[in-house]
């Protein structure tokens, strides 16, 4: 259970209050190894965390520690070899609506349709709301993602910037359980990353959804983490779970001995491991 | 080392400059020309090469003056205003686009269906593959006189060998818009609890459809061909002929500005699905949705 000893008011007024001590994501002893066509990767090895309500749990570590299988795997698209994934008490076995996924790729969003029938196609779709009401709700989430305007604009006219809050809208307007972020803003130029990643922590800051959001970025995890998860690679094993600095705080002393901190774990047993990494990285991604 | 000491230090100064607000501009933005506009125009452009290519026509027909071999362009525009005014065309015409959309239909349909089996299950897709690799290169007119015995002069021999010539043409487009569609996009659709014929109904048919279109072409240009040249081959049936039968009989008749009066009629059709009906198909989905440009 995380103690929360970084004194971080945010963090703390983000966790509902939690008396039951049961975890909103309970992950526990997860393997998980796929087949390519001459070998069988792992990409994870008994992989464990709690994620609770409100958490914005972040899992970090070098290309080729399974990170982004980890979080495909809580979407339920691989099943773990060993281990189990629950979400609620309730094992995951399949995709579902109460887990939504924001990607990387900006073709997550279906081109055929435009912002707003993008945003109410799955809330139709899964029956989760109807007609008018479908769109009231992703109109309401359009418009805190800055989009109102654009709403009507079908996404090839959108910047990538836009394609992303457009997804991250998506996402939210379901009101799933957890929102998995798969490295979302990885694809933007730095300065637009630095835009979406405070407009992320300001949405946070008035819905307080819980998020699993899965980077490469040290300072990314640092700036948008209240929990981080460090993996290492090849196969992913949980290396530390820690807690990130308070809000706005991502540019102080302690932050950026945190982030060496991070450095340093990650990257301590680097070296030897190098080759191995290497092959692992051409097969596995 | 003494290279770099011997080099004159560059004192630079920081520069600072300020920029101009968008209403000190003089232009911006700057309307074309008139002949830059219609140049743009793509139907303006298309037209005037087809002018060219009948003046082409019209003069080479004067100067053979032989019309039994090439009869001038405004000969056969002529047969083909007097044959059309009669309502000899509009019917030969009419009796060839039912048994051709009945075809292209069929076909389609059966080509979707196939489609749907190949990408649900690995032997469906060995199936359609298997088969569109024996049938796709057999020429649908190879089938006519085995068509013939089965279904006897009709109809029914032409819509079969219609079908052939569509359905394997526009799965095989179908199957590699299928196979073409993003990991993204599909992840996205089993997010959303999309399975089965939802799955492809509202994922996997809009995302593949700049391919299905091109099967779509593709297969209408096939079922053309294929109706134009069976109807040449067995001419008329119950009574009733299309346009190839058409040409055949004029041929016949030594009436050859009515052959290029068929031929043209068999042109004007062709441009106008190609540019009317697929230009708004595409204009109002794969352009709109910015898949094509």
């Amino acid at each position: 259970m995380p103690s929360g000893t970084s004194g971080s008011p945010a963090a703390h007024r983000g966790r509902a209050p939690d008396q039951s001590g049961q975890p909103l994501l309970d992950v526990r002893g997860v393997t998980i190894q796929y087949k390519t066509q001459e070998h069988l990767v792992t990409a994870t090895y008994r992989v464990s965390f709690k994620v609770l309500q409100g958490d914005r749990f972040v899992v970090v570590g070098p290309s080729g520690c399974g990170k982004s299988t980890l979080l495909k795997a809580v979407g339920g698209y691989l099943n773990p070899t060993e281990g189990e994934i629950r979400l609620k008490g309730e094992v995951v076995t399949k995709p579902g609506p109460d887990r939504i996924m924001v990607f990387q790729e900006f073709d997550q969003l279906l081109p055929w349709m435009t912002v707003l029938e993008n945003v109410v196609f799955p809330l139709k779709t899964t029956g989760t709301l109807k007609g008018k009401a479908a769109v009231e709700r992703a109109m309401h989430y359009i418009r805190k993602v800055k989009l109102a305007d654009f709403a009507h604009s079908y996404p090839h006219m959108l910047s990538g910037g836009m394609k992303q809050r457009v997804a991250i809208a998506r996402g939210m307007a379901m009101e799933p359980d957890i929102l998995l972020m798969d490295e979302p803003f990885a694809a933007l130029d730095a300065l637009t990353r630095t835009r979406m990643q405070d407009e992320l922590l300001q949405l946070w800051d008035e819905t307080r959804f819980t998020v699993l959001f899965v980077t490469h970025s040290i300072p990314e995890a640092i700036k948008l983490g209240s929990r981080i998860l460090l993996l290492s690679p090849h196969p992913g094993q949980v290396k530390a779970e820690i807690n990130s600095v308070p809000r706005g705080q991502e540019d102080s002393n302690e932050a950026a001995a945190l982030g060496r901190e991070i450095h340093d774990m990650l990257f301590a047993d680097q070296i030897e491991e190098a080759p191995h990494a290497a092959s692992a990285i051409a097969t596995g991604t | 080392m003494l290279q770099a000491q011997s080099l004159p230090v560059l004192e630079r100064p920081n520069i600072y400059c300020e920029t101009l607000g968008p209403e000190q501009f003089g232009i911006i933005q700057k309307p074309l020309t008139v002949f830059e506009r219609v140049y743009n125009q793509v139907w303006l452009r298309k037209i005037g090469i087809l002018i060219f290519l009948a003046l082409g026509w019209e003069l080479y027909g004067r100067w053979l003056d032989n019309p039994l071999l090439v009869p001038p362009f405004s000969a056969a525009v002529q047969a083909l205003w007097h044959d059309l005014a009669s309502g000899v065309i509009p019917a030969r015409a009419w009796a060839s686009i039912q048994v051709l959309m009945i075809g292209f239909a069929s076909g389609t349909f059966l080509a979707g269906l196939l489609t749907v089996f190949a990408i649900s299950s690995k032997l469906g897709t060995d199936f359609l593959d298997t088969m569109t690799a024996m049938f796709n290169p057999l020429p649908a007119i190879a089938l006519l006189p085995l068509a013939l015995i089965w279904f006897g002069l009709g109809a029914g021999s032409l819509v079969f060998v219609l079908i052939h010539s569509v359905m394997w043409a526009v799965s095989l487009n179908m199957l590699a818009g299928f196979r073409g569609v993003s990991t993204t996009a599909r992840m996205v659709g089993r997010n959303y609890n999309l399975t089965g014929l939802r799955f492809v109904a509202r994922i996997l048919i809009p995302a593949a459809f700049p391919s299905i279109l091109a099967g779509l072409k593709i297969g209408w240009a096939f079922a053309w061909r294929t109706l134009i040249a069976a109807e040449l081959v067995f001419g008329v049936s119950s009574g009733k002929g299309g346009l190839g039968w058409y040409i055949f009989e004029s041929k016949n008749q030594l009436n050859i500005a009515e052959v290029f009066a068929g031929l043209l009629t068999i042109i004007l059709i062709g441009l106008v699905v190609e540019n009317v009906v697929f230009r708004v198909i595409e204009k109002n989905t794969v352009q709109r949705w910015g898949m094509q440009s």
